[in-house]
């Protein structure tokens, strides 16, 4: 996928209008594509109403603000997920930041995440070896 | 500058959960706006459009994030608004919580843990 590094200046052409397949949700109106690992990513998912990132690598982008699916965002920025926590009533949820302008939120997992990507996340803070041991010292 | 009584006032909160009287200010000089012993926190500043937030509601502590400097985050939310914050953990937060929460999800897996020995 072509990206658009600088503004387009006025001088340019603009793009003639075509009949394009995607209007009324037809192509690629269902998917989208990741922005970490480019991967096609269907919106329907199983176990979740809202999926909002990617099964393969966990990413997001920012385009909600507070209600899923409300694009009200004008960030459009990278949403990495950087932490795990557990409801109350055990359903995992992944906290995402956004990487250019710091916003927080949450989603719930889905089914056909990636076990592999949600454990590396669960475990990164029981990474730091020294932590854990100072814990257990103070016990 | 005359030295008025409020420079040299110390300044504290008290925490909106288990009560304890805390101090503004940390060991290591870092502000701590959560409870070093139960790490409840309070909905004081607005961080969308920064200053002072109205919503004044009890936020409790939901996760740890890793920065990849492997500094701690605690990620608060509001229980009134649902508001996310997070903020980094202080040297003499109460260790014994921090690890509970960083270890709360594994307890909790929605797949069963064996499959992952079979990769």
């Amino acid at each position: 996928m072509p990206r658009r590094t600088r503004p387009r200046d006025d001088a340019q052409r603009r793009q003639r209008h075509k009949e394009v397949l995607h209007a009324g949700g037809g192509h690629r109106g269902n998917d989208f594509r990741c922005v970490g690992c480019r991967l096609t990513v269907s919106v329907v998912a199983p176990g979740t109403a809202h999926r909002n990132h990617c099964p393969n690598c966990l990413a997001s982008l920012h385009v909600d603000r507070r209600i899923p699916g409300d694009r009200d965002a004008a960030c459009r920025g990278r949403m990495e997920a950087v932490a795990i926590f557990a409801r109350p009533d055990g359903e995992w949820m992944i906290v995402h930041q956004c990487r250019s302008c710091g916003e927080l939120s949450t989603n719930r997992i889905a089914g056909d995440d990636s076990v592999v990507a949600l454990m590396r996340l669960a475990l990164k803070p029981l990474q730091d070896t020294e932590r854990a041991s100072r814990t257990l010292l103070a016990l | 500058m005359s030295n008025t009584g409020n420079t040299l006032k110390i300044h504290t909160f008290t925490c909106a959960w288990c009560g304890l009287t805390v101090t503004r200010n940390a060991a290591d000089d870092s502000v701590r706006n959560h409870c070093p012993s139960c790490l409840h926190s309070r909905h004081v500043t607005d961080h969308v459009e920064g200053g002072p937030s109205d919503c004044e509601g009890r936020m409790t502590p939901i996760a740890i994030a890793v920065l990849r400097t492997g500094d701690w985050m605690l990620v608060h939310r509001c229980v009134r608004c649902d508001e996310l914050t997070s903020n980094p953990v202080c040297a003499d937060d109460n260790q014994l919580m921090l690890m509970r929460m960083a270890v709360r999800p594994l307890a909790q897996p929605p797949f069963p843990l064996e499959a992952l020995g079979s990769l």
